[in-house]
């Protein structure tokens, strides 16, 4: 099984969950759309686009929510054909994240919901209190980005 | 907000393309995403309406290459222009880095130029976000168009640019301007982050 995080402290919560609800796909990320660990991609840009367009599920069915209940919606399943979605909200003490899993006839939406419940305990646990760090980016920044920039455009 | 993770080097900014409808933010993306290597870029996500009119956002993920050492990852938004699609804009903005103001150069625009400024300007104070604090650059689109058609750059500056951030003539559809721009506000999201600024947050 393979597990990217970013921060080191979402990787146990999210490896349990996987194996215990044996599921496909495995994104957590930020509000903003920006991924926290990942369980299932193979190419970093399908996480990024998977991420965007989860936080905008997530926004537009919790606006949703709030307009007809009074209060966000608390998931979100998509039942397909073969593979099902499940996206929901895990609060912790750093703020809440939104997961997104995708699984298929190896588990089922019950079971899914039963380890979401483990997981979103165990990573509000898991969670460090915030913290202030500075990237040092060298004296090399500026050329750096300019070259990459220009390869990029193909101007380089 | 930035993601920086420093086990793996890695830093993945938020830059987000806002204006009136009809400016060019899509177009910028699009050039964007035709003049990029396949191995840089991700899909090119739109949500759009059947008439191609963004309805939520156009996404284009970016992996900038590695700068002082941190691979940078480029996350590029676009926020639908209509005025009614508030609510969607502000869901958008939500965790930006950087914003690209598209503006729209045909001097009969100019008004909805300003409102959607305007709008920028509550939609970040609501979230918190000094607006004089957020890295940010302005591009005067479509200065390809007919002279007496168009403001000048520098009545638009007079009109927009009263934070006198940098500002570019641009051509998205046929691309003169739209990379100085995206060069622009990487320059500028990346030195923040360099010195490490919570201000405006």
């Amino acid at each position: 099984m393979t597990i990217s995080a970013v921060e080191d402290w979402v990787e146990p919560p999210l490896r349990a969950f996987v194996g215990d609800a044996r599921v496909v796909l495995a994104l957590l990320l930020n509000t903003s759309g920006q991924v926290l660990a990942q369980h299932g991609f193979t190419r970093a840009v399908d996480v990024m686009a998977a991420c965007a367009l989860a936080a905008a599920i997530h926004a537009s069915g919790s606006e949703l929510g709030r307009q007809l209940e009074g209060k966000p919606f608390s998931g979100l399943h998509h039942a397909g054909r073969e593979r099902q979605i499940f996206l929901a909200e895990a609060p912790t003490p750093r703020g809440a994240y939104i997961f997104l899993t995708v699984f298929d006839r190896e588990s089922s939406l019950g079971l899914v919901q039963l380890y979401f419940d483990e997981f979103k305990v165990r990573l509000a646990a898991a969670a460090p209190p915030k913290s202030e760090h500075k990237p040092a980016l060298a004296e090399n920044f500026e050329g750096d980005l300019n070259k990459n920039l220009a390869a990029l455009f193909g101007r380089s | 907000m930035s993601l920086v993770n420093y086990a793996t080097r890695e830093i993945t900014c938020k830059i987000v393309y806002y204006g009136p409808g009809r400016s060019g933010k899509t177009t910028n993306l699009h050039y964007i995403y035709g003049q990029v290597p396949e191995d840089r870029k991700g899909k090119m996500v739109s949500l759009a309406t059947q008439t191609d009119r963004t309805l939520f956002f156009d996404f284009l993920p970016l992996d900038l290459g590695s700068i002082s050492g941190f691979t940078t990852k480029f996350q590029l938004y676009t926020v639908p222009g209509q005025v009614y699609y508030q609510t969607t804009r502000k869901l958008v903005l939500q965790g930006s880095d950087g914003v690209v103001f598209v503006a729209d150069s045909q001097a009969r625009q100019l008004e909805e130029n300003i409102e959607s400024m305007q709008d920028l300007h509550a939609n970040l104070g609501e979230q918190g976000i000094d607006v004089r604090a957020i890295p940010m650059v302005i591009q005067y689109n479509k200065q390809d168009l007919p002279a007496d058609l168009i403001l000048p750059t520098d009545q638009l500056d007079d009109a927009l640019n009263f934070r006198d951030v940098p500002s570019f003539a641009a051509d998205a559809l046929h691309g003169p301007g739209v990379f100085e721009t995206l060069r622009g506000i990487s320059e500028l999201v990346l030195k923040r982050l360099s010195a490490g600024s919570s201000a405006g947050r």
